[in-house]
């Protein structure tokens, strides 16, 4: 077997645990599901590890486009009626980070407790 | 079949689609206004310049936005930045919803968001200087804090 050829294999290698080391990561991400309708978030509060990666899903179950969206968070994302969208959050310090939807100010602002 | 008559038939489909997208109705509405933004008239100016076109019910439409696809896009633009802030809904808005409001202004300006690019090359009018910028970050914070002690008197 050629140098070249074994380098080729070696590199092949390399890529591949790169490849599935992507998706293990991800799964390490904590993951919440919010879902809006009748014009409130649910859960309004809901706790997440703090110093871990986050994954949100808001899920928009009501017949209106709602604007998930945290200042603290800098996250804003338009969300279609019936749309789940995915909202990847860095890993956070110990606080809480509220969240709206910033398309109807009357809904209540909700809050996620990291700790 | 051959390659002229493969292109030609895929360039009259684009042209059809084209000349169908014209008949698709597109809403370009500007809203009465219920309560414009008070400012004072230099900044007022500028985000009429730089804001108004996608974030008030005084859109001045332009060209393109009656000629589809881009129509579609366009009103989809406008619609979207009037739900997100609207200064001719502004006295609508409940003082903390301002609130928040101007801090996200205040983040998009300080990060040269907005106006966004493919709009500024649309419309160079709309492009902010640096001056600019910095007054209307100014009022911002003016605001803000003047709402704040607002807040604490009552």
């Amino acid at each position: 077997m050629s140098t070249l050829f074994k380098s080729m294999i070696a590199a092949l290698f390399v890529i591949a645990a790169a490849g599935a080391a992507v998706p293990a990561a991800a799964a390490q991400d904590a993951v919440s599901e919010i879902r809006f309708d009748n014009g409130h978030f649910t859960p309004e509060t809901f706790t997440v590890p703090a110093g871990q990666p986050l994954m949100i899903k808001v899920v928009n179950s009501s017949k209106e486009t709602i604007e998930f969206e945290s200042f603290k968070l800098n996250r804003e994302k338009a969300v279609e009626p019936g749309e789940t969208i995915t909202v990847r959050i860095p890993a956070l310090s110990p606080g809480s980070y509220d969240f709206y939807d910033d398309f109807h100010q009357d809904v209540p602002q909700g809050s996620i407790i990291a700790k | 079949m051959r390659l002229e008559n493969v292109a030609s038939i895929a360039l009259l489909g684009v042209a059809g689609a084209l000349l169908l997208a014209q008949f698709v109705p597109v809403q370009r509405t500007n809203p009465p206004v219920t309560g414009d933004v008070s400012a004072p008239p230099g900044i007022e100016a500028t985000l009429r310049r730089a804001c108004y076109d996608c974030h008030s019910n005084e859109t001045r439409w332009p060209w393109y936005s009656r000629v589809g696809p881009i129509s579609w896009l366009a009103a989809h633009e406008v619609e979207l930045g009037r739900k997100q802030i609207n200064f001719s809904q502004w006295g609508e808005y409940y003082p903390a919803t301002r609130k928040r409001k101007l801090q996200w202004t205040d983040r998009a300006l300080r990060q040269e968001a907005m106006p966004p690019w493919p709009y500024r090359i649309l419309h160079p009018e709309a492009g902010l200087t640096d001056e600019d910028r910095a007054a209307i970050e100014r009022w911002i914070d003016g605001e803000i804090s003047g709402r704040s002690a607002e807040s604490r008197n009552k």
